[in-house]
């Protein structure tokens, strides 16, 4: 028996495949190429990852003088058709102008997926002391003005193949507002999870959508809402705080639950603790972002003492800038604050929007907000959201898009 | 001020690999890049305390410092910093069903014939035989390179003629000539999905160099998932003076009255440079040019292909680790049918999809006590349902997470569902979203029976001829894949090098 060979094979089948290729080029028409929006796959990407959302408001909520609900729609005139959907939990990051200041910031919607199919979002803003985005949104955002926002953006979702169907929702003061989210898309059957939401507040006057959520709860067995008062009696409420105990009281005895959490840092810090005697497996317990770091000097590891100034010299697309700037603000809040846009979304260190080339220099990276990826470490990249410059800096930073 | 000597447009691996090259041999060249992060599918994401790999399987063709194979070369050439991880057994695979099979397939030539011939007695010689053709092409190569291009053809039949043969016949002609079993062949098959063309259109000789690659030098892997390759490339551009805008997506390409490419739009800036090189696909291209400068033959090229395959992708994490889920193996291919055309057909009922799991070759890939686990279907782009709404698109998602999943647990007896602490899906739209390329294909356009990487090599001078403008990447004339991105680019990128300190002109 001859060796496995190829004889049967005639290679002058090579010779005549340029022909074959000749033809069927020669064959094809030489008509325009179809633009990408003909194609599924690109026409929801568009539709669900728009690059920028223009926005405009059509009413404004006002539930207290430091808290107002914000009614937005699609800004047709500025190009933005319809508005994107999203995932109950999901944020949108608002880019406003504050005297020469540029800056960004990320709020949660507050409206549920199905109304985004309407048309509307709305953002609940609540007036944080010296807050130099939430002043100037309070005193100046009125019915008419345009506003610039980002995608969709975040993970704070319920995600079925991860999370137990059966949600213990934690929310403080503005922290509210993703749950008012995903308890309407509950009850709008978007979906499938159960939320029991401990409402951590001051007094019943500090609560926000009482009657709103009340509704859901009537028409919609899948939800219920445990206002947790810290400083007064109230009927068919809890009095103290978010407590281990008071988790206990309310989560299933014998089936898996997840909990939920957004807040105030305070609120996280005395929650963690409380959580960490349940003994739930990580999996189970989710935060939404932390928010913009400050006050690093609070951590030991934090080198500066004193107010000291550095330079952070910045390069944009090839263009070259000086700035003077606090150590204790991160370099994004300096470079905001001398006029120069950066992109930045989630301001907490995550996303990853930020990501800059650090070209000289050292900066501090608080460890609870360090989301950098491996190789960012090794080749010398920094998110600039969340770090603050311990040297004079050289960086160079994406333009915004 | 913005005049550049190159510019690269798209910061994939193909274009950082031009780039990289171009500012190495001291020409001003700028790269500009549409997204926040260089890269491409060549990046990475975090989710919680894990950082995935967002679409590398496995690189091929690197091989060791002692033994380079020719991506290490250029990589290496170019000073590209990265920490090598190896895994060295190509992979298991295991069709479903009564007439099924398991068999994991070890590395070296001598390995994996032994492991063939325990899966089908009888199949060593032809399928050494196989193997060895692999071989023959190299030599036939070189002696075509020693003649740049221009082989004698008698020289060429008399002596490379199984390379003639390898080079115009497809890989199950080829086996099936050497007389090789079928369930042998079946086997063989396997890394179709590698190059997304079934085994009865896809052109042997590229699948052989690929999958002798593999068997030969075993697979590469970063240790720090591609975002080090690709950050390593950027420093390498940078470190020789070159720049790349981030976030700059070009909207126009720029001509002259003869129709020559001499720079690009970002939005209302304008860059100039002597040649231009372009990471993206043409058909983009093409739509962002005066139509009047696109000659006939170009056009109706790309008219006359068809994309290539996209994929959907299951990124895990899981809160336990590989050892104690019962994973063994970093590959595993899963396919319901053993011929490649039947699992090309029934791509979208889940008739093959592979699973890695990265902490068999990097075990302190993810926080320790936990493991990650991924799982990729090709698909096309075209196969996303056309009447999928926004408002559905989680849903379609998780319901194809949650049946590819199930599957799994279901053929090796694992628990993975409960452990998952972190979940991310991707799809062809997700890819359209990233990548920007028409259905998001990330494969540039199939490599089909006529338009296989032998013709496009062979016809490249003829066929992209836009004066001043080159392409390369993964829908280039090597086609899809790290390695081939990696390698079009650095080859473009030496040409255009070339061309520039020559004082020539495309």
């Amino acid at each position: 028996m001859s060796k496995p060979n190829l004889h049967s094979i005639n290679p002058i089948k090579f010779l005549k495949m340029d022909g074959i290729r000749k033809q069927k080029i020669e064959s094809a028409e030489a008509k325009p190429l179809p633009p990408l929006s003909s194609y599924v796959p690109n026409q929801l990407a568009a539709a669900l990852h728009p690059e920028k959302q223009y926005l405009k408001i059509v009413d404004v909520i006002e539930h207290s003088s430091d808290v107002k609900t914000f009614v937005f729609g699609a800004n047709k005139e500025k190009g933005t058709e319809a508005l994107a959907y999203f995932s109950a939990g999901q944020y949108l990051s608002i880019s406003i102008k504050v005297g020469s200041a540029v800056i960004t910031r990320p709020y949660s919607l507050s409206s549920s997926p199905k109304e985004s199919l309407e048309g509307k979002y709305t953002l609940t803003i609540k007036r944080v002391k010296d807050g130099l985005a939430t002043n100037y949104i309070l005193d100046n955002w009125t019915v008419g003005t345009e506003v610039e926002a980002s995608a969709p953006l975040g993970d704070f979702t319920y995600e079925p193949l991860r999370d137990a169907k059966k949600i213990i929702g934690l929310a403080g003061g503005s922290g509210i507002t993703p749950f008012f989210s995903l308890a309407k898309a509950i009850a709008d059957g978007d979906e499938d999870a159960e939320l029991t939401l401990l409402y951590g507040s001051r007094t019943m006057n500090d609560v926000l959508f009482l009657k709103e959520f009340n509704a859901i709860a009537k028409k919609c067995p899948k939800f219920r809402l445990v206002n947790v008062l810290s400083d007064e009696d109230a009927k068919d409420c809890e009095h103290g705080f978010l407590t281990a105990e008071l988790i206990k009281k309310y989560a299933p005895v014998d089936e898996p639950y997840s909990i939920f959490l957004c807040g105030p840092q305070a609120m996280y810090d005395f929650a963690d603790k409380e959580i960490a005697t349940l003994g739930l497996r990580r999996k189970f317990i989710r935060h939404e972002l932390f928010g913009e770091y400050h006050n690093p000097q609070r951590n030991e590891d934090y080198p500066i003492k004193g107010t000291e100034k550095f330079s952070i010299t910045v390069h944009i697309a090839g263009e070259a800038k000086v700035v003077e700037a606090n150590a204790n603000d991160t370099i994004l809040c300096s470079l905001e604050k001398n006029g120069i846009a950066a992109p930045a979304h989630c301001r907490s260190g995550i996303c990853g929007w930020c990501h800059s080339r650090l070209i000289s220099g050292e900066v501090y990276v608080p460890k609870s907000v360090d989301g950098r990826r491996l190789a960012d470490l090794k080749f010398k990249y920094i998110h600039p959201c969340c770090s603050f410059p311990v040297s004079d800096v050289e960086i160079e930073v994406p333009p915004m898009k | 001020m913005n005049n550049y000597d190159v510019i690269v447009v798209g910061a994939g691996n193909g274009g950082l690999a031009a780039a990289a090259t171009t500012a190495k041999n001291g020409l001003k060249t700028l790269l500009l890049e549409k997204h926040n992060l260089p890269g491409g599918c060549a990046t990475s994401f975090s989710r919680g305390r894990f950082e995935f790999e967002p679409s590398l399987h496995e690189l091929c063709s690197v091989g060791t410092k002692d033994t380079p194979g020719k991506v290490y070369k250029v990589l290496d050439g170019l000073g590209a910093d990265i920490d090598w991880r190896y895994e060295y057994n190509p992979y298991r695979a295991i069709v479903k069903g009564k007439n099924g099979y398991d068999v994991t397939l070890s590395g070296s030539i001598d390995g994996f014939c032994d492991s063939m011939e325990l899966a089908v007695p009888g199949c060593r010689e032809s399928v050494r035989a196989f193997l060895a053709l692999a071989e023959k092409n190299e030599r036939a190569l070189a002696y075509v390179d020693q003649k740049n291009g221009n082989p004698n053809k008698l020289v060429m039949a008399a002596k490379y003629g199984d390379f003639l043969r390898t080079a115009s016949s497809s890989v199950n002609d080829v086996m099936i000539a050497l007389g090789i079993p079928e369930k042998a062949r079946r086997i063989l098959e396997t890394y179709w999905g590698y190059l997304g063309v079934p085994c009865d259109e896809l052109n042997c000789m590229h699948y052989l160099s690929m999958i002798y690659g593999y068997i030969k030098e075993g697979a590469a892997m970063p240790y720090r998932r591609s975002h080090e390759l690709s950050l390593s490339l950027c420093k390498v551009i940078f470190d020789h003076g070159g720049e790349i805008y981030f976030n700059s997506e070009v909207t126009e390409f720029l001509y002259d009255e003869n129709k020559r490419v001499i720079g690009v739009a970002v939005g209302e800036k304008k860059y100039y440079a002597k040649e231009v090189i372009s990471n993206v696909i043409p058909h983009n291209v093409f739509n962002m040019s005066d139509p009047s400068a696109i000659p006939t033959t170009d056009l109706k090229l790309a008219n006359a292909r068809e994309f290539g395959i996209s994929v959907a992708t299951i990124y895990l994490g899981l809160d336990c680790t590989a050892e104690e889920l019962g994973i063994k193996d970093y590959t595993v291919f899963v396919m319901s049918e053993a011929d490649s055309r039947a699992q090309w057909d029934k791509r979208t009922e889940g008739s093959l999809y592979i699973v890695n799991c990265l902490n068999m070759v990097i075990p302190d890939s993810s926080p320790e006590g936990t493991c990650t686990m991924f799982f990729t279907m090709p698909i096309f782009g075209s196969d996303v349902p056309k009447d999928l709404k926004p408002q559905d698109y989680k849903k379609y998602k998780n319901e194809l997470a949650k049946k590819y999943i199930q599957d799994y647990e279901k053929l090796m007896g694992l628990d993975i569902m409960s452990h998952i602490e972190e979940i991310s899906i991707a799809t062809p739209v997700t890819f359209a979203r990233y990548l920007g390329t028409p259905e998001g294909t990330i494969y540039g356009y199939k490599t089909s029976d006529w338009d296989n990487v032998i013709m496009r090599t062979q016809c490249e001078a003829k066929e992209y001829t836009i004066p001043g403008l080159s392409f390369c990447g993964g829908h280039a004339v090597m086609g899809d894949g790290f390695s081939c991105a990696y390698l079009t680019g650095s080859s473009v990128g030496e040409r255009v090098s070339k061309r520039i300190k020559e004082g020539g002109n495309k």
